[in-house]
């Protein structure tokens, strides 16, 4: 069922587009400045290499600049166009309301779901990575849209070390888990946040950020999305990045019939996944080998 | 697990009286101490103390029971109070100089003789001064001072258990001194213990405990030290028998603590090796530590000519306060490891900022005493047995021992090292704060010296000497064939020879370092190039935060000079540079300049510093792979998938290419379904499942 719909999205959203508006706020100081103008520009140059995509990128932006920058995409967006919004800076929390600090006035959490509420595309992802971001989460949710906090409420204020690892994903391999051409944006936030997890393991340091994502439109934000705690199944269906050739495929007619049997493949596998637990190891292992190998003749098949 | 608590808590000095409206006398204080009433007696001690101000005598004895009770902090407050109302009150004095004893404190002495001054019939501080001097090694001053305090008063047990303890130490059972009292022989254990005569220790914990069997807090060490040398279940009982009878000081309660978290380790066997592992980085640690302890052991077994008769237990702790738990009360001890007879305790890298710790060095510092310890049966000097250790660390590689560092440096110039006759002191207790640190060199160097100038095998002569129970002079007359003096005149020539340059320029090196530091912050390249080249060879061994290598390279890679930028990082790597940051800067540049072989030598130090990267192991396996050292891609890549990979799929992917490669095809299959499983669609491996499979 997830392969099928993640195909069926990916093939409808090859006429889309997707709105990336990367945001910088204020650094305070030089070091800071520095390091969210470079994390800009590497989103900026990882996000502009997935097709059909807008980029803009606003580095030490006032309000008004987002403000004007958000508006512009509410009149141009479409409904089956995607919609990513990535905040980097320092944010604040009163204990009522979470402001990202920019130049002059800042913009508070409310204020910008106001803003993001305009914008028609269907799907929409925010990714909030400034100190204390978690207290945007409540203002932000919504039905069909995905928000990632580097902090888990308002009140983890130290500056935060997650868009470092945030941009990573954009750039390494790695973060497509599944390798499936395509960068989840539940796959980034995973990638993202263990290496956030394991930078403070390494300096042995106690963790001051903890990130968290919300998708159901209701939630506080979890750790660690699953079927269990019903986050994440959004996320998992929102192609932030394609880094591959598997979307060209599907414009082939001719291989229709292959995808369609290459999905068919992959469902079976992710419910033998499923029966794991239920199945003697040697049997399991004999059932997945066969699966594997007929996926991989397909896949053979498709490539030529 | 049962939740424990410190006792001192109870003795809080924010205690409220319990309902008590008239003041109590010293008289009902002291019973209700007597009655190991202790909240009870504190609350009355309160009252004394608010009732009568002005009077030192109550403030030293409600001090003397926080010091019973755990709480030598709270103690020392009080025997100040009591100085400030009567500068030369003996009692406080004598206070403060067992508050210093606890802590191994150089004023211990001081003190104890300020208190004597004030009261020469004050036996309890001739006798404490006979113990410090005993602590400190040096039986003769101890047995004058003991001789002192039996003047004064025949039934002076303490100062009979120092002469006993002087001839036990001396393989005399048969002393006429023996002070058939408990809590003598727990002072004679604790002294053994010092002397790391563990076995011995526990021996006369027990003849304590059958003198007086209420002595909780000869049960607490009885317990403390049968889990030093791996008896856990006997010790479990001890301690929890203590704590049962309200004996709960942090040594009893943290050691609790930490025989109930075993359960969150690991334990991996061979014939000769027993390793301890903390169960989240158990799989990942396990090969390194474990192929370490075997070299270390097949290298020692030769050079020490010698065959240990058990297997040597390592346990290796996450938590830096767990290892510390496992030093409560030792004076001197290195902070990263400890050796009690065959068991090894030691921080995990995973326990230290990166690039502060070399665990494999730390483990043969260790692996060393393990053997000269159980050579000389602990009868050993600690200088000797340290710097030998210290010694090791190098002679596995150059570039693995401490380098030489600014405190040393200072001590040097400020001509504050220690006779060799003299140097335990430096260990037992320190005079200024890095008198640890300095006599740990200062051994080293010592040991580096005879085996420069005399060879191994009278470093071995020595160790053979010292079991039969020389002591440092009559060692060194014996094998060096010369008197200590003549060795300390020598070694110091040699020693400021090797260190005049480092030495003289210190001062000049520190100032223009910091020119340095600001060039570089202002991109000015040229002058800091300049600047950073003339200094570099003054001070080589600095390889700490801010070293000139560091700031050389940048500033050649800032102008496009690869080449002599990896040579600055080579020579840093070379002088015992340990950041991972740099290690790793330099094997991607020498990867760049197509030296694979070189980068891949690089990575693997880090293995020994920080092996708790998932992009080291990942990075470290591909060049393998590409050099055809499969085995040890093969260790590399399984080193990725022991602690839940970022991308699993291309980790088990990498581990079946380098099982494929060794001819393994049906491990590399194996891996090649893991990699499938969690990314079906990976094509890479998709592609070589096929081939295996036609």
């Amino acid at each position: 069922m997830r392969l099928l719909l993640t195909l069926l999205l990916t093939a409808a959203s090859l006429h889309a587009t997707t709105y990336y508006v990367t945001v910088t706020g204020l650094g305070g100081e030089p070091d800071y400045e520095q390091h969210f103008a470079m994390w800009a520009k590497d989103i900026e140059k990882a996000v502009k290499t997935s097709p059909d995509s807008k980029v803009e990128t606003l580095v030490n932006a006032t309000r008004e600049q987002v403000r004007a920058t958000l508006d512009g995409i509410a009149k141009q967006a479409k409904p089956q166009d995607a919609f990513v919004l990535m905040l980097i800076g320092h944010g604040s929390f009163d204990g009522y309301e979470y402001k990202i600090n920019l130049p002059g006035p800042d913009l508070t959490a409310s204020e910008l779901a106001t803003l993001l509420d305009r914008i028609p595309a269907s799907r929409q992802l925010v990714v909030d990575m400034t100190s204390s971001s978690g207290g945007a989460i409540e203002f932000l949710r919504k039905p069909n849209r995905v928000v990632i906090a580097a902090t888990k409420n308002g009140t983890e204020k130290n500056a935060t070390i997650f868009a470092r690892y945030w941009v990573e994903a954009l750039g390494d391999p790695a973060a497509d888990s599944d390798k499936n051409d395509v960068v989840s944006a539940l796959e980034a936030f995973r990638f993202a946040d263990k290496k956030t997890v394991a930078f403070y393991e390494s300096q042995n340091r106690l963790a001051t950020e903890h990130a968290v994502l919300e998708d159901t439109g209701k939630g506080e934000g979890v750790r660690a999305p699953s079927p269990e705690n019903g986050e994440g199944m959004l996320a998992a269906q929102f192609p932030l990045l394609r880094i591959g050739a598997t979307a060209m495929a599907a414009k082939d007619p001719a291989k229709l019939q292959l995808l369609a049997k290459k999905d068919e493949l992959e469902q079976q596998i992710d419910k033998l996944k499923y029966e794991k637990a239920a199945i003697p190891p040697d049997e399991y292992k004999k059932q997945l080998g066969a699966l594997l190998l007929k996926l991989a003749q397909t896949q053979e098949e498709i490539d030529k | 697990m049962r939740l424990r608590t410190i006792l001192p808590a109870i003795l809080c000095a924010t205690a409220g009286l319990t309902g008590q409206t008239l003041a109590p006398t010293l008289a009902q204080a002291e019973s209700l101490w007597k009655q190991h009433r202790y909240v009870e007696s504190n609350d009355a001690f309160r009252a004394l103390v608010a009732a009568h101000p002005r009077n030192a005598e109550y403030r030293v004895r409600w001090g003397r029971l926080f010091l019973e009770r755990f709480n030598a902090p709270e103690a020392s407050k009080l025997f100040n109070e009591a100085l400030e109302i009567q500068p030369k009150r003996a009692d406080a004095l004598l206070g403060m100089a067992l508050v210093a004893a606890d802590g191994f404190e150089a004023q211990a002495t001081h003190f104890a003789r300020q208190a004597l001054e004030a009261d020469s019939h004050l036996v309890d501080a001739q006798e404490l001064l006979a113990r410090l001097a005993l602590e400190d090694n040096n039986p003769a001053k101890a047995a004058e001072e003991a001789h002192k305090a039996l003047a004064m008063s025949a039934n002076a047990t303490e100062a009979k258990a120092i002469l006993a303890t002087i001839d036990w130490l001396n393989d005399k059972p048969d002393t006429p001194w023996d002070p058939h009292e408990g809590a003598a022989y727990e002072t004679a254990a604790r002294i053994f213990v010092l002397n790391r005569r563990y076995e011995e220790g526990i021996k006369l914990f027990r003849k304590a405990i059958a003198a007086q069997p209420d002595l909780w807090s000869a049960h607490s060490q009885l317990g403390i030290n049968l889990m030093r040398l791996g008896h856990e279940e006997e010790a479990r009982t001890e301690l929890e028998l203590c704590y049962e009878n309200q004996y709960r000081d942090a040594a009893t309660v943290n050691t609790l603590r930490l025989m109930d978290s075993y359960k969150n380790f690991v334990t991996y066997k061979t014939d000769r090796t027993v390793l301890r592992l903390h169960k989240k980085e158990a799989e990942l640690l396990h090969p390194y530590f474990e192929a370490e302890m075997l070299r270390a052991l097949a290298t020692y077994d030769k050079k020490y000519d010698f065959k240990l008769d058990r297997p040597v237990q390592v346990e290796v702790y996450p938590d830096h306060e767990d290892f510390a738990v496992r030093t409560m009360g030792m004076p001197g001890l290195g902070a990263l490891g400890v050796t009690f007879g065959y068991v090894v305790a030691m921080d995990s890298p995973s326990g230290r900022p990166p690039g502060t710790f070399h665990w494999a060095s730390t483990m043969w510092h260790e692996f060393s005493h393990v053997y000269v310890l159980n050579m000389t049966n602990f009868r050993v000097p600690r200088w000797f047995t340290e710097g030998l250790a210290v010694h090791e660390e190098t002679a596995v590689s150059p570039e693995w021992g401490d380098r030489l560092d600014p405190h040393v440096i200072m001590a040097i110039k400020d001509k504050k090292l220690l006779p060799v006759a003299e140097l335990d002191r430096g260990f037992v207790r320190p005079e200024y704060p890095t008198q640890v640190v300095v006599s740990y060199f200062e051994a080293g160097r010592m040991c580096d010296y005879i085996d420069r100038e005399w060879g191994w095998p009278k470093l071995l002569a020595m160790i053979h000497d010292f079991a039969a129970g020389a002591s440092t002079p009559e060692a060194i007359e014996k094998e060096l064939g010369i008197k200590p003096e003549e060795f300390d005149r020598r070694f110091m020539a040699a020693l400021t020879a090797e260190t005049k340059k480092t030495v003289d320029g210190f001062d000049k090196w520190r100032d223009q370092l910091k020119e340095v530091a600001a060039e570089y912050k202002a991109h000015n390249y040229e002058d800091m190039i300049r600047d950073a080249s003339a200094i570099r060879d003054t001070y080589p061994d600095y390889v700490e935060t801010g070293n000139v290598y560091q700031f050389l390279a940048d500033a050649y890679l800032a102008k496009g000079d690869k080449k002599i930028a990896i040579g600055q990082l080579e020579r840093y790597a070379r002088e015992g540079g340990r950041s991972p940051d740099t290690l790793k800067q330099l094997a991607t540049l020498l990867e760049e300049a197509g030296n694979r072989k070189e980068a891949a030598e690089v990575l693997d130090r880090l293995n020994y510093i920080q092996p708790i990267d998932e992009d080291l192991h990942r990075r470290l396996g591909d060049l393998w792979l590409s050099l055809g050292n499969t085995a040890g891609a093969i260790r590399e890549y399984q080193a990725v998938l022991a602690k839940a990979p970022t991308d699993p799929a291309a980790s088990h992917f990498n581990l079946a290419k380098a099982y494929r490669t060794a001819n393994r095809p049906d491990a590399a299959k194996d891996e090649l379904l893991l990699s499938l499983e969690s990314a079906p669609g990976f094509r890479p491996a998709q592609k070589m499942l096929l081939e295996l499979s036609k």
